[in-house]
């Protein structure tokens, strides 16, 4: 399995993300406890964009990559109980773009990514839903969807 | 894509390439570079681990289906072991110390053959002093030189007369001498970047699924008929290749005069045969589709390549190949096999016309067995939709892992064309 390319695409994906990154993004690969590097595993955090009910919210994800990366999407997680309609339960974000059989690409990069969830967050999806809770309020109760946006917007304050 | 030439390129020891010779999938310099029915281009490896060894496979960058793998573009190949040889050879023996450790071998090229074929060429350009285009291909060159590598070599970038028009062909035969000579050269000529059919600077190249690359209109499609290169006969069966934008674009850049005369000239050749147009993308979108609904009926080979025509996965006949001992193997589909055979594999294999062949029947019951597989059952969860299962399901890649081992083990066949296994 060593000949796979997923190693040296993510070495490259840093590479760029160090050079050149959304503003308020954070992308990087795990450190383990042994001060050692796990580039297949990145924890990220998105910034809820300004404007809307997301700002303040700096919001946690963390990506999966598999060893078949980039032929196949890393798998995306927020924290479990992320309030979202396309959010699952588990906190794994369901996006057309990180489905291996209709949106994902291999030439997709870990900023569109990003910038792809950050989309979503504001723009969900309702075609397609993964979660009761976070569905059924966006789309009966809008009033109660956006306070409850708001309020997990200030769970997650600014990490510095 | 972006318009300068040096933009975000990767540093090789002061060597800057440009993005749009990045390979989307790996991110660094394409090698070995492929380029898909749709124009788009990626690394040898980088389109072989993304292909699916059991249905249509999609170009990594817009997902356009496809099913036969190209075949490397050594013009492609050449012309950036040129433009950027230090971070070209870094890459050769990245991707060699990868092989080694694959047990899996890319083709290997005769570069020198190729170049030196290419600067007979570039001479016989040089010598005729009289064609506009000569004068335009100096100042290029010596635009290049300064481009690429910051080495300022003092030519006359400005050449109205035919006295200094004479001195720059005598300056680029001596550069071609002196590139001879050492062997490697790092400035690019119009010569290397012909077109197979009309022997001219390429104009809106396309790429067959031989490798070999034609302006688009020097392709000629008969009546209907499957394309066929005119250099090495082998048919292109995906229906009419899209232009490669990006090289395209670099020839328009390195080469603006030449380019922009070529572009009046084919023009003009195209008022001229006006109702003659060849280019019918509904037929080939109609063609890929079909194909698509063709695999899943379970007549194909999985994980199986035709090494002639590059079909993949094989779909109907499959002959093997009883005597190549690369990991690999070698493989032709039914049609290659009563037309071609004696050609090297896609995979360096040593092959030859006197090896034997079993013929594989497509197993029906191997159908409900590999349905079992947990990258089938993961597809139809996707399928079918189930959200919590789907979650699950994904919970558990390792799973497909292990178990494409060890049918690779069982069949004892092919291990490396799974893409799993790869």
């Amino acid at each position: 399995m060593s000949g796979g390319i997923a190693r040296g695409r993510l070495a490259e994906e840093r590479k760029s993300w160090r050079k050149n990154h959304p503003h308020g993004f954070v992308a990087k690969p795990e450190t383990l406890p042994d001060g050692t590097v796990n580039l297949m595993v990145w924890h990220c955090t998105i910034p809820g964009k300004t404007g809307t009910d997301w700002e303040g919210g700096y919001f946690p994800l963390t990506l999966h990559f598999s060893e078949d990366y980039p032929s196949k999407p890393p798998k995306c997680k927020f924290p479990a109980n992320f309030f979202h309609p396309n959010v699952y339960p588990s906190g794994t974000v369901c996006l057309s773009i990180l489905n291996e059989d209709s949106g994902w690409r291999p030439a997709i990069t870990v900023k569109q990514i990003l910038v792809g969830i950050q989309d979503l967050l504001d723009q969900p999806n309702p075609s397609d839903p993964a979660q009761t809770e976070g569905y059924h309020l966006f789309i009966q109760d809008s009033t109660e969807y956006k306070r409850r946006v708001r309020q997990q917007a200030k769970q997650y304050p600014p990490l510095v | 894509m972006d318009h300068h030439q040096i933009s975000e390129g990767v540093d090789d020891e002061s060597e800057v390439f440009s993005e749009r010779f990045l390979c989307c999938v790996c991110l660094d310099l394409l090698y070995k570079p492929i380029v898909l029915s749709c124009g788009h281009i990626s690394c040898f490896w980088c389109v072989h681990k993304s292909m699916s060894g059991e249905q249509q496979s999609h170009c990594p960058l817009c997902r356009h289906p496809y099913t036969h793998f190209p075949t490397i573009c050594q013009m492609l190949h050449c012309l950036l072991l040129k433009l950027y040889p230090l971070a070209y050879n870094r890459r050769e023996l990245q991707i060699l110390e990868q092989e080694k450790e694959m047990d899996l071998f890319s083709p290997q090229f005769d570069v020198q053959a190729w170049s030196s074929q290419a600067n007979q060429v570039s001479n016989i350009l040089a010598d005729s002093v009289c064609e506009g285009l000569c004068t335009n291909m100096e100042k290029t060159v010596s635009n290049s030189f300064i481009q690429n590598h910051g080495t300022v070599i003092s030519k006359p970038t400005d050449c109205e007369n035919y006295e200094a028009m004479e001195n720059v062909t005598d300056q680029v035969k001596n550069g071609l001498l002196r590139q001879q000579q050492s062997g490697s050269s790092k400035q690019i000529s119009v010569a290397d970047v012909l077109c197979a059919a009309c022997k001219e600077l390429l104009f809106r190249p396309v790429a067959l699924n031989c490798g070999h690359v034609y302006c688009e209109s020097c392709i000629v499609n008969q009546d209907e008929q499957m394309l066929r290169c005119q250099v090495c006969q082998s048919f292109h069966p995906i229906g009419f290749p899209k232009v490669c934008l990006d090289l395209c674009n670099f020839l328009d850049e390195h080469f603006p005069k030449e380019y922009a005369l070529r572009r009046d000239v084919v023009q003009l050749e195209h008022v001229n045969l006006k109702n003659r147009k060849h280019v019918n993308p509904t037929a080939c979108e109609s063609k890929t589709s079909e194909e698509g609904e063709k695999l899943s009926s379970w007549s194909f080979h999985r994980g199986a390549g035709c090494d002639y025509c590059g079909m993949y996965p094989i779909i109907g006949d499959r002959y093997q190949c009883q005597d190549c001992s690369e990991r690999i193997g070698f493989d032709l589909c039914g049609d290659c096999y009563n037309t071609n055979s004696k050609l090297p594999g896609r995979f360096n294999q040593q092959h030859t016309a006197e090896h034997r062949f079993e013929r594989k029947c497509t197993n029906i019951i191997c159908g409900p067995v590999r349905l079992e597989d947990d990258s089938v059952t993961l597809l139809m969860a996707h399928i079918s939709g189930g959200l919590e299962e789907y979650d699950r399901s994904r919970e558990v890649p390792h799973a497909t892992f292990a178990n494409g081992e060890d049918e690779d083990e069982q069949d004892g066949s092919e291990p490396s064309s799974l893409p799993s296994s790869i």
